[in-house]
């Protein structure tokens, strides 16, 4: 694990949505935490490019997500 | 200090379009500071496409009405230009009002900022005294008219409608859509017009055909070319070969450059002419994108400014999307228009090519006006450009524009049934004249 991506997730209005977004992020990441106020963080490996979390499946529908900012851990 | 999701710098038309997308896909959920001076709306509402497509039509208007084509129709008329352009501002206002200023009322997640901004680091801008942080920014700020060196005392497509003076002798330096719709306008409202140009190729991005048939129409119009180097130009006077004066205004219209006076250095952004950018509008900093006229590109348009706003606002979320070049319709709107879409023959090396003339349009024959519609394909009849200098051309490129995005062959425009009799139908017989003889043709020939 190399990088620590925060996101900003937009179109979450339950806990079934956080459950749905954060399922969708831990195939790509691990230590995924995801918030209803719309801010999620996960840890990815060095070789996954963290502008291409917003292109994941989960976010093709109803979700839309936003790389705020990327760490090197 | 106040922070946002996006920072779009630029109230036109890419500004707006990436707004009301990025409110949309997030369910009014981004928070975005839309920046921008002058009035709301940019410069197609204000000085741009609005004003001069009402002055041209208006001026059309004059035109048919003192020169009725057909037999036993006589008719005169007056025009009253103050009239006429304090209605073309009262216009301009209504449509400022109903398309920019309500519209923006609707989304209670974008904040308006009035101001110059600049940046001051990679995800941080001035405006006024405020500092404003995103976590992206779209740059929109658009372009200005470009001014040579050797000339004083002008007006340009930014200040022109705010004259209530109709010129009585009009000099145009330039030879784009600008200056040609311009001169076309002015002419028919009863200016003199002369246009000043370094080469005797007007629109650049016309083939030769298309720019000779174009010309020679305005000439037939009464407006004046005069081509070679200006010397200089000012208030009433221009010099080329020689000197030309009794002016009452000089319009340049030589061409528009980027606006990228905004710090690009501090945030990272590459530029040269304009702001550069990938297939995904993205500039050298990921956090940045850009849109519409302040990007290095080849055209500038409303539409594809537009569609440019969109596209960053999708990408930023995700999407993956790209402009498609080869499919953007553009129109120069002297009537006939002049029409364009795809790749034209001086960008080509081999292709197949047919023109036809509109007196084969029966619409056209009609309506008394003559012109072109050429069609440019590869080998296997895929359509890779269609231009047009046809009457209403403008409403029916965008059926080539489809064409052409779907990759399309000259067959799509023959087996779509077109409607008869209208110019649109030009599309339909120069593809058949891939296949048939068209002089053999009768007119109900599908
Ligand atoms: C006379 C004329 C006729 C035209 N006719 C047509 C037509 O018929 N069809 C067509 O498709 N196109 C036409 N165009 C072109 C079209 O108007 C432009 O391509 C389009 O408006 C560009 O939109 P934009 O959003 O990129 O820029 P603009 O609309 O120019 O908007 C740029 C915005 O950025 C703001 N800005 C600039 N710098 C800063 C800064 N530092 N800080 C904050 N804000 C800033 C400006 O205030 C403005 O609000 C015409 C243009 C002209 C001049």
């Amino acid at each position: 694990m190399a990088k620590k991506v925060l996101l900003r997730v937009y179109g979450m209005t339950c806990d079934d949505c956080v459950a749905h977004v954060k399922n969708g992020l831990e195939k790509i990441g691990k230590n995924v935490d995801v918030s209803l106020d719309g801010n999620a963080v996960l840890d990815i490996d060095n070789d996954f490019d963290p502008y291409k979390i917003p292109s994941l499946d989960v976010f093709n529908g109803r979700y839309k997500a936003q790389v705020k900012e990327i760490k090197d851990d | 200090m106040t922070e946002y999701d996006l920072g779009i710098i630029g109230y036109g038309a890419a500004g707006f379009a990436a707004a009301i997308r990025a409110s949309e896909l997030t369910y009014n959920g981004m928070k975005i500071a839309l920046i921008g001076h002058g009035d709301i709306g940019g410069t197609c509402v204000n000085r741009g496409c609005v004003p001069s497509k009402y002055l041209i039509e208006a001026s059309k208007q004059l035109f048919s009405s003192k020169n009725p084509l057909y037999p036993g129709i006589k008719s005169s008329a007056e025009i009253n230009f103050n009239e006429l352009m304090s209605s073309l501002r009262n216009f301009v206002s209504k449509a400022r009002e109903e398309k920019y200023i309500n519209v923006i009322k609707n989304f209670g997640n974008i904040d308006i900022y009035k101001g110059k901004a600049h940046f001051v680091s990679k995800n941080e801008v001035m405006v006024n005294s405020e500092k404003i942080k995103a976590t992206n920014f779209i740059i929109a700020t658009g372009s200005r008219p470009y001014i040579p060196e050797n000339i004083d005392n002008y007006v340009t497509s930014d200040d022109i409608w705010s004259i209530d003076e109709l010129p009585r002798k009009l000099a145009i330096i330039g030879s784009g859509a600008v200056a040609m719709e311009m001169a076309y306008a002015f002419s028919n409202l009863g200016s003199e017009v002369y246009v000043f140009n370094r080469s005797d190729h007007v629109l650049k991005n016309f083939d030769n055909d298309i720019s000779r048939l174009l010309i020679e129409h305005m000439k037939n119009l009464g407006v004046k070319f005069i081509f070679g180097d200006i010397n200089k130009a000012d208030d009433d006077y221009v010099i080329s070969d020689k000197k030309y004066d009794g002016f009452d205004k000089i319009l340049v219209a030589t061409s528009r450059v980027p606006n990228i006076d905004i710090n690009l250095d501090a945030a990272s952004v590459n530029y040269r002419h304009g702001i550069i950018v990938d297939d995904h509008l993205r500039t050298s900093n990921k956090m940045i994108y850009a849109a519409g006229d302040c990007v290095e590109q080849r055209l500038q348009l409303e539409t594809l400014a537009g569609r440019e706003g969109v596209t960053a606002v999708e990408n930023i979320l995700g999407f993956d999307k790209s402009i498609d070049f080869r499919s953007i319709p553009w129109v120069v709107f002297t009537e006939p228009n002049v029409a364009s879409v795809g790749l034209t023959e001086n960008q080509l090396k081999d292709y197949k090519k047919r023109v036809i003339e509109l007196k084969n349009v029966v619409k056209s024959s009609i309506l008394m006006q003559d012109g072109i519609v050429k069609m440019l394909t590869d080998k296997n009849g895929t359509v890779l450009g269609v231009q047009a200098f046809a009457p209403y051309a403008a409403e029916f490129i965008a059926e080539a524009a489809s064409v052409i995005r779907k990759q399309g062959s000259y067959n799509d425009f023959i087996e779509t049934m077109h409607v008869f009799p209208t110019v649109s139908e030009s599309i339909k017989i120069t593809a058949q004249s891939f296949i048939r003889d068209i002089s053999k043709m009768s007119c109900c020939m599908e």
